[in-house]
């Protein structure tokens, strides 16, 4: 039996706002395995933010245990979290968050700055057009995010995401800025990567439209773990064919 | 994480705030051109000084055959009787006694020389001397006591290091007369020396062709260099006279060259020692009359300050070649002009100086002239140094008053690069980097901006500025250090963003 990717274990996060303590998680114990697509829904200010923050090794908890590929990270320092974040963990965001006045490629090429130790320049390049060539944007390696569509933007999120072959994906609203049509070829894209590479792919939504597509869907409210349930997916793959007669993928 | 990459990131990021980078990099370069232009002016002025103290001689030793300052033994009782031993024991001080080239003494050497020489005094009763008073000339200090030779002068020249320039001399008076029939003539003072005198002489000017060559002196030949007042009186004023003949003891000297001044503390007077003088090569002299000794060798020091110091040194070099035992004096004397100038008071021209800088003229010297100078000279460099300091202040603040901005503008960047994998160190180094980029850029331009400015200075104002390379590397690691400096706080405070809050920031 494999062991679990992510363990939580009564995790607990309280902030202090002015003169009252927020409980933002008021106990989570979850465990995710390898290769798993977990979809966590929930309406805002359910905590589930939080938990991914958490998830993301970018806040630590206040209380409880997080271990995150067999290793406790829930009383890191900053810079053991930073490390974490970028050997393990790729990011996704809603608004893609791409430099601005930066390239394609360039974009892609920035958690290898931070790689330690640090690889020579030729090296980070050539891995960086092969993260862009696997998304089908090497012909856009070149260009500045502001002459890419949100759906070729999000695209070269993914591939920075990839870029330093993270064992889990964290995608925080991926979709959140998207058509249904472009929603649809990033979740084809993400279940591909669950599919064909057996990356461990956390998702936050608040549509359970978009939730349908994991193959665990996790609810979050009031800080605590509502239900926790198996899904059968939907295929985006198949959805993606139903939609060609009008697509114009590139 | 890489530098080429960091240093592209931060001139990017300088260029989003094209407004705002300009005005820190303003004052980068003002602050650094301040510095750059202070440092020229101390530099030029302390040059300056430098220069004009060592024409008025600071650093200059004349060393003279004989000693005037010690009494002729007691046994000498036959010589008491002419007269002349006593005429010279109570004139130590006449002109051939202290035989020097020096312009500081010279108005009253060449004043004095026919009143007080004791063999030209028509009061007194003398013979000729005898062969042993003429030994006793060794005591009086007559420039003729044979007591220094050539190759004394070349051991100062070998043997000090602090010695710059040597020059060996013989000073006779003599009549120089213009090769033609009813040429005109004139009576001056004649100098047998070197090829080095016009280093030593750091005041001299040649309006008509050259000094003396080393090969010249090394061949005895009969050429002449004239001093400016000679030259106007045998040829007429401004006349060129380099090629013409004149005779010397009936010998025919060929002139290579006029010599002049081009300082304030010495000008050309008829009578002085320099230019109212005419100078041959010491190996003509020693030919023509049949002389191996020298009446002087002067010495140059390469700094003023060594003077005294150099001074003694060559009198215990002297005394070890002249076999002179412990117990006996020395059969020379050693003057610096800083003791001359102690002793005799100053001339008109340094006293002029000093009187406005000093009160008590009388007890200075050369040396001490030049330390009053020197600190003057300190107190103007730290108040432009004060200067420059603030404005260099003033643009660390515009550094990072810029940096400050562009840390709240990119907070979401920094976020990302957080979440991304940046560690604290990572992001604090970009904007250092930044600051060092701005600062790097301003340094060098404010360096050429403080170059310019004392160019500048220099042509129109006369001001003395001198650029050192050296100031202008010192001036670009102040503003180096002045960007890690100004950086270091806007740094930090980017390095300890939340990476959530960051990442959040609109």
């Amino acid at each position: 039996m494999t062991s679990p990717l992510i363990s939580l274990q009564d995790l607990k996060k309280r902030y202090q706002l002015g003169d009252n303590t927020v409980h933002a998680l008021r106990g989570a114990t979850l465990d995710i395995m390898p290769g798993e697509f977990v979809a966590i829904t929930g309406p805002s200010g359910s905590g589930k933010s939080t938990l991914m923050h958490i998830l993301g090794c970018l806040d630590r908890p206040t209380e409880g245990r997080y271990l995150l590929g067999g290793q406790d990270v829930s009383n890191l320092s900053r810079d053991q979290l930073a490390d974490i974040r970028n050997r393990q963990i790729g990011f996704v965001f809603q608004g893609f968050n791409l430099l601005p006045r930066t390239t394609a490629l360039e974009n892609v090429e920035v958690p290898l700055l931070y790689s330690r130790p640090l690889m020579p320049a030729p090296e980070r390049r050539a891995k960086a057009l092969a993260a862009l060539t696997s998304m089908g944007l090497a012909d856009r390696a070149d260009h500045h995010p502001s002459q890419l569509s949100g759906g070729q933007q999000q695209r070269v999120a993914i591939a920075r995401a990839l870029v330093n072959e993270p064992s889990l994906i964290l995608a925080d609203e991926p979709t959140g800025n998207l058509d249904t049509r472009t929603s649809i070829e990033v979740m084809r894209t993400l279940q591909e990567l669950r599919e064909k590479r057996s990356i461990t792919i956390v998702l936050i939504t608040h549509e359970p439209d978009i939730a349908a597509y994991g193959t665990r869907v996790i609810s979050v409210r009031d800080g605590l773990i509502r239900s926790d349930t198996p899904n059968q997916p939907r295929s985006a793959t198949d959805e993606q064919i139903a939609l060609e007669p009008i697509a114009d993928v590139a | 994480m890489p530098a080429a990459h960091d240093v592209r990131l931060a001139a990017s990021a300088l260029l989003r705030n094209r407004v705002q980078t300009s005005l820190a990099l303003l004052g980068v370069m003002v602050g650094v051109g301040a510095l750059v232009t202070s440092i020229a002016l101390g530099r030029g002025a302390q040059a300056s000084i430098h220069d004009q103290l060592l024409a008025a001689g600071a650093n200059t030793i004349v060393v003279t055959a004989g000693n005037y300052q010690v009494e002729r033994p007691p046994n000498n009782e036959e010589t008491v009787g002419h007269g002349t031993a006593a005429a010279a024991v109570l004139r130590p001080s006449g002109p051939d006694v202290v035989v020097s080239l020096d312009r500081l003494d010279a108005g009253f050497a060449g004043g004095r020389f026919i009143r007080s020489h004791y063999e030209d005094d028509p009061m007194a009763v003398h013979d000729h001397p005898t062969a042993k008073e003429r030994l006793g000339d060794t005591m009086a200090g007559l420039g003729a006591a044979a007591t220094l030779t050539l190759e004394d002068a070349t051991a100062i020249r070998d043997e000090l290091p602090g010695v710059q320039f040597v020059s060996s001399g013989v000073h006779e008076n003599a009549r120089i007369a213009v090769d033609i029939v009813g040429g005109r003539s004139w009576l001056t003072r004649l100098h047998g020396t070197e090829a080095d005198l016009p280093s030593i002489r750091r005041g001299w000017t040649f309006p008509h062709g050259r000094f003396l060559k080393a090969a010249e002196v090394q061949g005895s030949e009969q050429v002449m260099v004239l001093g400016r007042v000679v030259a106007d009186r045998l040829f007429g004023e401004g006349v060129d006279p380099v090629g013409r003949v004149v005779k010397l003891w009936n010998q025919p000297f060929k002139i290579v060259g006029v010599v002049g001044s081009r300082t304030w503390t010495s000008q050309p007077v008829a009578g002085d020692d320099q230019f109212d003088a005419v100078y041959v090569p010491v190996t003509a002299v020693h030919k023509l009359l049949n002389l191996s000794k020298l009446n002087t060798i002067t010495v140059t020091t390469k700094s003023a300050g060594e003077t005294t110091q150099i001074a003694k040194q060559i009198a215990v070099l002297l005394r070890k070649r002249h076999g002179i035992s412990e117990s006996m004096s020395d059969d020379f004397t050693v003057k610096s002009q800083a003791q001359q100038a102690l002793g005799k008071g100053l001339p008109p021209d340094l006293a002029r100086i000093v009187s406005a800088n000093m009160g008590s003229v009388d007890q200075l010297t050369v040396e001490q002239l030049s330390a009053s100078l020197q600190k003057t000279n300190g107190t103007l460099l730290a108040l432009l140094a004060g200067v420059a300091a603030v404005s260099l202040l003033v643009g660390g603040i515009g550094v990072m008053n810029l940096l400050l901005l562009s840390v709240m503008q990119r907070t979401r960047e920094i976020g990302l690069r957080m979440a991304l994998g940046a560690r604290a160190a990572d992001i604090s180094r970009q904007f250092v980097l930044e600051g060092v980029v701005l600062a790097a850029v301003g340094g060098v331009f404010g360096a050429l901006l403080g170059a310019l400015a004392a160019d500048l200075l220099n042509r129109w104002l006369g001001w003395a500025a001198l650029v050192a390379p050296l100031s202008v590397v010192l001036a670009l690691i102040v503003a180096l250090l002045l960007g890690v400096a100004s950086a270091l706080y806007p740094a930090r405070r980017a390095a300890q963003l939340d990476p959530i809050r960051a990442l959040t920031h609109e």
